[in-house]
């Protein structure tokens, strides 16, 4: 056996802050895990599914709005406007289908494959692993989203959406996937499991998004249908809504019925102040990032006390 | 280098730990032997800022784990039970990925990685996919992870287990090069022969409580309250050995006697002189092929001490 006479020296010490804030940056995890990622074949398999089927619902939303005849009544900028604003709708659902199976097994993967240990004894510090993780996994999901970007691009040469809704919808659908892999990672911190964790992580991102969607739509709509004075009132389940908040960006308050970009402040200022025009989007992007925030520390707080949910095997003696 | 105090840790009713005490001086290989659940792993983990104790101390390198787990982070490398590792990673970058997560600049991941490699003898196999490596070369690879930021102590947990003969004799072949290099080394086993060929210290411990510790030779010189001789009788029919038998077992000084294959096993008394038992076999005219003592091994002191039943510890 070949024996080298010294090893090598230890890298000076880095001040700790300032290697914290690098670690946000240079992150060992990030490589790591990306590059292990974008090995397995599932990598192509998931962006190619996921372009597929948005292109697939691009052209039958397309044929359904030509052959109902928008184009001819209502022009070009009508039909692209609808298209655009389903193709945003599909694209978030896709992006809360992939995301907790990407982020669900981010540490408890880690635990399965018998490597937390060693990393939790490595000078990375609790908060870098989860940062790290965290980023690793939205990263994948943020190529599934910029790799969509020509999808949308040839639908808004149509027109019907301008700049600012463009780039509000690819920001929702991005929080939305920042928000929907903070949960999963706590999750996936707190079960030993990744199956379970995955499990738990999909029904959360399912009652987050589509359930209070459709409770608060529905219950919205029977509220309209009473008479009374001031904008019609939005059920508070819509306020946080990543679906919701696209759907009043994209089609502002006449496009649905009882949803209106303001509603949220006039229904927790019990009136509307003319000076406050919070929309809908800027609300659960804000409470999205809250959700992240809760989650990295929670996750950390896990790691740090080296808790899980399941945790009865107190570990081999 | 390493010194724990009084160390305790319980895991729901089971006492895992139970005043654990021992110290490692600088550059030795301390080999920490039990039997399975004796509470090796659970000290090993504590050590290695992974689990908290209960109650005690422990400090690796006048530091004390509990309080600066961080600095003693970068002192330690550890090496668990268990070797996960990456298998979409090629074997130099599975170490860059651990060197960076120490930080070693990145300029010089490549070289610390290539050092360890020709250490651990895997120089070959660096552009190989993790995957593709036997369990020896896995279990090689994962100490070449340990030593990635060049630690002053190692912690081993069974580095050995599952590996074949030549696997096994090349990894302990490893840690006596560490330990040249100046490394302490805490090695866990519950094999003895592994332990008493590799290790300069030993501890032993049962049922979470160390009941013998110190250097090798002083272990087995407080553990052997006796000493066994091996009498062999030439062409000796089963009368003579009988007579035999009879007479050694009624000699002052003899604790038992046992049939062998060859003759006899007498445990005496440390003080009892073998040659007048020697000359009373010859005068009573017994033909005596082999009169020899017995070395007492690890294995003996270590069943000795671990014999008895546990006592509510887990």
């Amino acid at each position: 056996m070949s024996v080298a006479g010294e090893l090598p020296e230890m890298a000076t010490p880095v001040p700790g802050l300032v290697r914290a804030l690098r670690r946000l940056v240079v992150n060992p995890l990030i490589v790591k895990d990306g590059l292990s990622r974008m090995r397995s074949w599932r990598a192509p398999v998931v962006i190619a599914v996921y372009l597929v089927m948005l292109g697939l619902f691009a052209w039958l939303a397309f044929s359904v709005e030509l052959g109902s005849g928008s184009l001819r009544f209502y022009g070009a900028a009508r039909v692209g406007g609808t298209v655009f604003t389903a193709l945003a709708v599909v694209q978030l659902a896709l992006v809360c289908l992939f995301t907790p199976g990407v982020a669900a097994g981010a540490i408890s993967g880690e635990r399965e494959r018998q490597t937390l240990d060693v990393l939790l004894v490595s000078c990375v510090p609790s908060f870098s692993i989860v940062w790290g993780k965290l980023v690793a996994s939205v990263a994948f999901i943020v190529l599934l989203i910029v790799s969509a970007l020509p999808v949308f691009a040839a639908v808004f040469l149509l027109g019907g959406i301008d700049g600012s809704q463009f780039a509000v919808a690819q920001l929702v659908t991005v929080t939305t996937a920042l928000a929907t892999g903070a949960v999963s990672l706590f999750l996936s911190a707190l079960f030993r499991r990744t199956l379970a964790a995955t499990v738990v992580a999909y029904g959360i991102t399912f009652a987050a998004t589509a359930g209070t969607w459709l409770v608060g739509t529905i219950l919205t709509a029977a509220a309209s249908a009473v008479p009374r004075a001031g904008p019609p009132p939005t059920n508070p389940l819509l306020f946080f809504n990543p679906i919701h908040a696209i759907l009043t960006a994209l089609l502002g308050g006449s496009g649905v019925p009882g949803l209106t970009r303001v509603a949220p402040v006039y229904y927790l200022a019990g009136q509307l102040p003319a000076s406050i025009t919070i929309e809908p989007w800027e609300l659960t992007v804000a409470a999205q990032l809250v959700v992240v925030a809760l989650c990295v520390a929670g996750t950390v707080w896990l790691l740090r006390e080296r808790r899980a949910l399941t945790s009865r095997r107190t570990a081999s003696i | 280098m390493i010194a724990v105090e009084g160390l305790r840790k319980r895991y729901g009713r089971r006492l895992a730990l139970d005043q654990v005490d021992f110290a490692v001086p600088r550059g030795e290989i301390f080999g920490f032997l039990g039997p399975n659940g004796a509470g090796k792993t659970t000290t090993i983990r504590i050590l290695a800022t992974l689990t908290p104790a209960d109650a005690g101390t422990a400090t690796i390198g006048g530091m004390r784990i509990d309080r600066e787990p961080f600095a003693v982070r970068r002192l330690i490398g550890y090496m668990p039970d268990f070797f996960g590792v990456y298998d979409r990673l090629t074997v130099i970058e599975y170490l860059e990925f651990y060197a960076s997560c120490y930080d070693v600049p990145a300029r010089r991941r490549r070289l610390v990685a290539s050092e360890l490699l020709e250490l651990v003898d895997l120089s070959g196999r660096a552009g190989d996919q993790v995957d593709t490596l036997s369990r020896g070369m896995k279990q090689r690879l994962c100490l070449a992870r340990a030593l990635i930021h060049n630690p002053e102590v190692l912690l081993l947990d069974e580095p050995a287990s599952g590996l074949d003969p030549r696997a096994r004799m090349e990894m302990q072949e490893l840690i006596r090069e560490l330990r040249r290099m100046g490394k302490t080394i805490l090695v866990s086993s519950h094999i003895v022969p592994e332990v008493e060929e590799l290790c300069t210290w030993i501890g032993v411990i049962d049922g979470g409580r160390i009941v013998e510790i110190g250097p090798k030779a002083d272990v087995l010189r407080r553990a052997a309250v006796g000493r066994r001789l091996r009498i062999e009788l030439a062409e000796a029919d089963e009368a003579t050995a009988a007579r035999a038998r009879e007479l050694v077992a009624g000699w002052p000084g003899v604790a038992a006697v046992d049939d062998t294959e060859a003759g006899l096993e007498a445990t005496v008394d440390v003080g009892l002189p073998g040659h007048r038992l020697l000359r009373e076999l010859v005068q009573a005219g017994f033909d005596v092929a082999a009169f020899t003592p017995v070395d007492l091994d690890l294995s003996d002191v270590f069943l000795r001490l671990t014999e008895q039943p546990e006592e509510g510890v887990g």
